[in-house]
């Protein structure tokens, strides 16, 4: 070219991948976050009159401290990763899924159907058949909003949320009427549940074979929801379906452009994030209880969204940031015992690491542009973009 | 002839009424600012447990100031709308300031609220996710000649908070100040045209902040009403995606706070109607769960039908980098 | 054409730029610049893009701040911080985008941070409004809403903006990229009145027919710094380009001679959007150029050709196949290649790399796409690492960010990957828009290189003389309709008259 000075190798094979580029950054962004929340934790620690020190010193111990307060936050942690992967995939595709909510407690119903029902099925065969009742139930309710977003545009966030509404109302339903406890006669029952499922559809336990107490309740879902992240990992980086979805969440018009159809990888990432969404309840379903509870634990779906950002999405980083969330809840008993602190603490510290996070990340990758935008311009010679962030080049760029 | 339960369901329809609209008109000043609000629930949430302290301390002798009726209980609204603006604060600062991503950042509002209600109700209450029930509020008003209505359908205005009232003509003063005045006007074009403001001098992040601030006022207000005057007791969970329908509200209102009178009416009807179940017999053919779904419903069907006719701040939502940052 | 202008204006210096120096990160953008503006004046300030002419009037509009060198207004050295303060000193700018709220009225506009008090009086406000514009001779509806006008009384409401505002020195930014000629003339009147009323007016350019039309003085920029300063009677549109590109520069190329052959695109009655009944034909080895002022549909033409908006009637024809209604994905397979008029929001995705860039759009194909729809990485990494060889695209590394590349690169591999899959049509919309006199000279030459393979091209551009340069066939583009036909040799003024839809002797050519 006429205005090439330097001459520059075209290609760098050693040039670090995209994803790579900003992995420093993040984890710096991490570690800052992590930093502002243990010092605003210690802070109100003070405040209470206790010693930092003491608890978190308590909430390691419970822990790290030995195999079954270890096993105590993988068990934690297991729905915990489902949960936020259902985010993730939804997010890579720049939609919002903040129905895993909903999703998830309609798996359960789903799962304990098919216990209920295909229990003439033998051996684990039963068991995957509730899995995988579960997955299509939460596929099912996450394809609505998915459909309304494509056909109508109706916004995923709201709609999500107005389905988690639907969603309660709806086991509530099922649980007092066709999933009812059959034992009961048909009078008052103030436990209301469904019948407990054949022991064949039962998680089997994996705590005991590496010495963790049956307590923790640490089952075979635990690794399976790690090859879960990997194959998650797997679709969105080695797959069509993935590599569409995040050109469409970064570009949904050079995506239309290219061919890609928005609408189809949008319902499809609904449908993906609804079958890991159906795999969240399934930890308590068919790993603890064995039953479907009117009081079942809820908001695993929202957690899931914080986790999901503590992971910056990542499905790798997601493993870590929900073995992260596992031992702050395990840290709820910790200080319960061990210091005079509510329980709440917890969920004050989770809220500003939350909160840390998503701006320290936020700073991070900002930086990251701006570094990238250097390095840009010293490879070229002569920058031909005016100025970065021209004023008035913003202005019109609305479309 | 007697509509006495018509009337009565207008009458908690008027109650659903308050909560939408003035959680609406938040989001509506947020949004006209640029900045999406769907951290609107959190903020309510933070208002309901502020909301129903505040009215207990206030009003109560024993470990209050003991201001009774209705002083006590109008400082619980007052202390709800400070501190849904305070911690409205946070969204401002996390997408004014550093430019976080609007969704992002609404989305861990409404996640970290849950968190922040159940720590101050453990200092406030003593127990993390309720209040004692039967919390001071402020009296009922019956509306002279509306309250006397034939057929029973005087029975809407029998029993109303006088914060009803307040929501009733509020649009009045919401309007005035976004379209005849300096502030108004200042404020609309953040929303929708950043740079164009910032080239003529004016800083957009104050605005931007007031806006959203404001609107943390509003939802806070809300949550304290909700608290305060209609459960009269905080309890986890009690606003019910509100400040979502509210959203809803604000989107088929076309962000014009006259437009947003009927869309709040329209959405308070849909949920005042689970409440009414007793009084109409066809409701009860249909398990109490369906009948509760009915809200949300309404809300899905009306954003899937009208949200591509409406036309929100261009600016909502997108990034503004320019301006004093 | 009037040169009485400079005679006018006083000897003192109403601005002096004292080596201004403004470097962003890895880029000088303003190279120790020193220029004088004297009241009474319009001086232009010419060079290619990124010659540094917009960041210099930033820096004096208080948007950046300088890095090295300072400013005297009237004799006094000022620090302009922000917009604000320029504004006080007298300073007014029109961006080149027009920075307007459209919902608001003209008055809102204006008015907007000038308020007369906390609460505003319509009525008085926009009486005041409409006094200013009459006492310029502007043609403008006060209460109008800024939506509904042209873009030349948009530009009326920018200039305004800066008049309401007390601005004496008015900087006007690439201000007829957007305009229709006879918008031009009409804006022109409005300079030279503003002039004789003592306004000094800054005009930022690269067209130089313009500029030798309506500048006192001319300065010109290159790589961010001053490389000579004239008056319009002193110099010549040839010495100008030469001092703006460092060389000698080439108006025309060489088209390729190419034996036309049978229509390979044939758009009959287009409708949809701003399209009412756009008929147009392309031929194998043809490069046919739609004119037009922006906005009269060429964003919508290019869309349904690419299958991106829904169509009201009408078909697109590619090689006897009616294209009409078909998915993006079939029409590119179909053979048709596009470079978007908007690079980041259609061609490129900007946060991921380039190898992935490289093959969007072919991602389902052989051998990209190996079974149960798992992707060869392998084979799309050496897809981009060819393309980019073969199109010279300067860059680290495939792995970073297209983000990371700058726009002529940007361009360069878009036209990589749209044409290697050796399509029968090449549909380019402003293909160099934003881009340096290197980068434009080669997108040229690919399209060229088209045109000599045989191949059918679509060229949508707002640029005159790109459409001189490359086209067989001129047809211009006036609100959703081609209005006209002409030759490549036809005069630019008759060609102008067709934009404007006024053909009533315009005979087809």
């Amino acid at each position: 070219m006429a205005t090439s000075g330097a001459t520059m190798p075209t290609v760098d094979e050693r040039g670090r991948p995209a994803w790579l580029e900003g992995l420093g950054g993040q984890l710096l962004a991490l570690l800052a976050a992590m930093g502002i929340a243990l010092l605003a934790g210690s802070l109100i620690t003070i405040a209470y009159g206790e010693s930092p020190l003491t608890v978190f010193g308590a909430i390691a111990e419970f822990s790290f401290g030995d195999i079954t307060g270890f096993g105590y936050v993988l068990a934690n942690a297991t729905p915990l990763i489902f949960s936020a992967l259902a985010v993730a995939v939804c997010f890579k595709g720049g939609m919002f899924n903040i129905g895993v909510e909903g999703q998830y407690i309609v798996g359960m119903m789903t799962a304990a159907w098919g216990a209920l029902a295909l229990d003439f099925l033998p051996g684990p065969l039963l068991m995957f058949a509730a899995i995988g009742c579960g997955m299509l139930g939460g596929m099912a309710f996450a394809a609505v909003p998915g459909v309304l977003k494509v056909k109508t545009g109706a916004h995923e966030v709201v709609t999500t949320i107005m389905m988690n509404g639907i969603a309660v109302s709806l086991v509530a339903w099922a649980i007092a009427g066709p999933l009812r406890y059959a034992d009961t006669g048909g009078g008052f029952n103030v436990n209301l549940r469904t019948d407990p499922f054949a022991d064949n559809a039962r998680i089997p336990d994996l705590g005991h074979l590496i010495g963790v107490g049956p307590s923790a309740n640490l089952t075979w879902l635990f690794p399976a929801a790690v090859v879960t992240a990997i194959v998650v990992w797997f679709i969105l980086r080695r797959m069509r379906l993935g590599y569409e979805a995040r050109a469409v969440g970064a570009s949904a018009g050079t995506a239309q452009a290219a061919g890609i159809s928005i609408g189809g990888v949008q319902i499809k990432l609904f449908v993906l994030s609804g079958a890991l969404a159906g795999l969240v309840g399934m930890q308590q379903l068919l790993g603890d209880k064995n039953f479907l509870p009117l009081g079942y634990e809820a908001v695993l779906g929202f957690t899931g969204i914080a986790v999901a950002f503590l992971g910056q999405n990542n499905p790798i980083g997601i493993i870590f940031a929900a073995i992260l969330w596992g031992a702050l809840a395990r840290g709820e008993t910790a200080i319960q015992i061990e210091t005079e602190l509510p329980r709440e603490f917890i969920i004050i510290l989770q809220g500003i690491l939350i909160i840390s996070v998503v701006v320290t990340y936020q700073m991070a990758k900002r930086r990251l542009f701006a570094r990238q935008l250097q390095r840009a311009a010293a490879v070229e010679d002569l920058a031909d973009a005016e100025a970065p962030g021209d004023v008035a080049a913003i202005a019109r760029d609305d479309r | 002839m007697d509509l006495g339960d018509l009337g009565a369901a207008f009458g908690i329809t008027l109650t659903y009424f308050t909560i939408i609209y003035l959680t609406g008109l938040g989001g509506l000043f947020s949004e006209r600012s640029g900045i999406v609000n769907i951290g609107l629930e959190g903020m309510m949430i933070i208002g309901t447990v502020t909301g129903s302290f505040g009215a207990a301390y206030f009003t109560n002798d024993v470990g209050g100031t003991g201001w009774g009726v209705p002083w006590g209980p109008v400082m619980g609204l007052v202390l709800g709308m400070i501190a849904g603006a305070l911690f409205a604060g946070i969204h401002a600062l996390a997408t004014v300031t550093f430019r976080v991503d609007h969704i992002v950042s609404g989305v861990v509002i409404n996640l970290v609220a849950i968190g922040i209600a159940r720590f101050l109700s453990t200092i406030f209450f003593g127990q993390a996710t309720q209040s004692d029930s039967g919390q001071p509020h402020m009296n009922a008003i019956a509306l002279p000649l509306l309250s006397d209505l034939p057929f029973g359908l005087g029975r809407a205005f029998e029993h109303l908070s006088p914060m009803v009232l307040v929501a009733v003509v509020l649009w009045i003063p919401a309007t005035y100040a976004l379209y005849r005045t300096r502030w108004g006007l200042r404020l609309r074009s953040c929303g929708e045209n950043p740079e164009a403001t910032a080239s003529l001098g004016v800083r957009v992040a104050p605005l931007r902040y007031q806006g959203v601030m404001l609107s943390g006022a509003l939802a806070g207000l809300s949550g304290a009403f909700l608290a305060v005057e209609v459960n009269l007791s905080w309890n986890e969970g009690q606003t019910q995606g509100l400040g979502f329908i509210a959203l809803a509200a604000l989107i088929l209102s076309n962000w014009s706070p006259v437009r947003l009178v009927f869309a709040a009416l329209i959405f308070g009807f849909a949920a005042a109607i689970p409440l009414r179940l007793d009084d109409a017999p066809v409701l009860r053919l249909i398990p109490d769960e369906f009948i509760r779904m009915i809200p949300y419903v309404v809300t899905i069907v009306v954003l899937a039908g009208f949200v591509g006719r409406v036309r929100p701040p261009a600016a909502a939502g997108r990034a503004y980098e320019g301006g004093g940052g | 054409m009037e040169t009485t202008g400079a005679g006018r204006a006083s000897a003192s210096p109403l601005v002096v730029f004292e080596g201004i120096t403004k470097r962003f990160p890895g880029v000088v953008a303003n190279d120790d610049v020193s220029l004088e503006l004297r009241a009474g004046e319009v001086h232009a300030l010419i060079g290619e893009n990124g010659a540094g002419k917009s960041t210099l009037m930033h820096v004096l509009y208080g948007l950046y701040p300088p890095d090295a060198g300072r400013i005297l207004v009237r004799g006094g050295s000022e620090r302009i911080a922000s917009a604000r303060d320029a504004i006080a000193l007298g300073i007014g700018m029109v961006h080149q985008h027009f920075v307007l709220v459209d919902p608001f009225t003209v008055t809102e506009n204006i008015i907007l941070g000038m308020e007369a008090g906390e609460i505003i009086d319509v009525e008085e406000e926009q009486a005041e409004v409409g006094a200013l514009a009459d006492s310029y001779g502007f043609q403008i509806d006060p209460s109008a809403v800024v939506e509904d006008l042209s873009v030349g009384e948009e530009q009326r409401v920018e200039i305004l903006k800066a008049l309401y505002r007390g601005a004496e020195i008015l900087i006007l930014d690439e201000p007829t990229a957007v305009l229709t000629p006879a918008e031009i003339d009409d804006l022109f009147g409005n300079l030279r009145r503003l002039r004789d009323d003592g306004k000094t007016i800054v005009f930022i350019s690269h067209k130089l027919d313009e500029v030798l039309e309506i500048a006192d003085r001319i300065t010109v920029l290159r790589r961010g710094a001053v490389v000579g300063e004239t008056t319009p009677s002193a110099t010549s549109k040839a010495q100008l380009a030469e001092m703006m590109v460092g060389r000698p520069v080439l108006f025309r190329l060489e088209k390729p001679q190419v034996e036309l052959g049978p229509p390979t695109l044939e758009i009959r009655e287009l409708r949809g959007g701003r399209l009412q009944g756009l008929s147009l034909e392309v031929r194998a080895g043809e490069i046919v150029g739609v004119a037009g002022v922006e906005g009269n549909g060429q964003r919508d033409l290019a869309d349904a050709i690419m299958g991106l908006r829904p169509l009201d009637g009408g078909s697109i024809v590619l090689d006897g196949a009616d294209l009409a209604g078909r998915s993006t994905r079939q029409i590119r397979n179909a053979g048709v290649g596009f470079v978007s008029e908007d690079r980041h929001g259609q061609g490129l995705v900007l946060d991921m790399s380039l190898w992935e860039n490289a093959v969007l759009g072919r991602q389902d194909d052989h051998p990209f796409s190996i079974r149960f729809g798992v992707l060869a990485i392998r084979a799309m990494k050496e897809l981009a690492r060819r393309l980019i060889e073969l199109f010279d695209v300067r860059t680290r590394s495939i792995e970073t960010t297209a983000r990371t590349l700058s726009g002529g690169n940007q361009q360069k591999l878009i036209l990589a990957r749209e044409l290697d899959t050796d399509p029968k049509l090449l549909l380019a919309a402003q293909p160099t828009r934003g881009l340096d006199v290197g980068a434009i000279e080669f997108v040229w030459h690919q399209i060229l290189d088209q045109k000599a393979a045989g191949k059918a091209v679509l060229l949508i551009s707002a640029e005159l003389d790109e459409i001189y340069a490359l086209s067989d066939r001129i047809v211009t583009l006036y609100e959703g309709r081609i209005t006209a036909e002409y030759p490549p040799d036809a005069p630019p003024e008759e060609v102008g008259r067709g934009m404007l839809g006024d053909v009533a002797e315009a005979a087809t050519g």
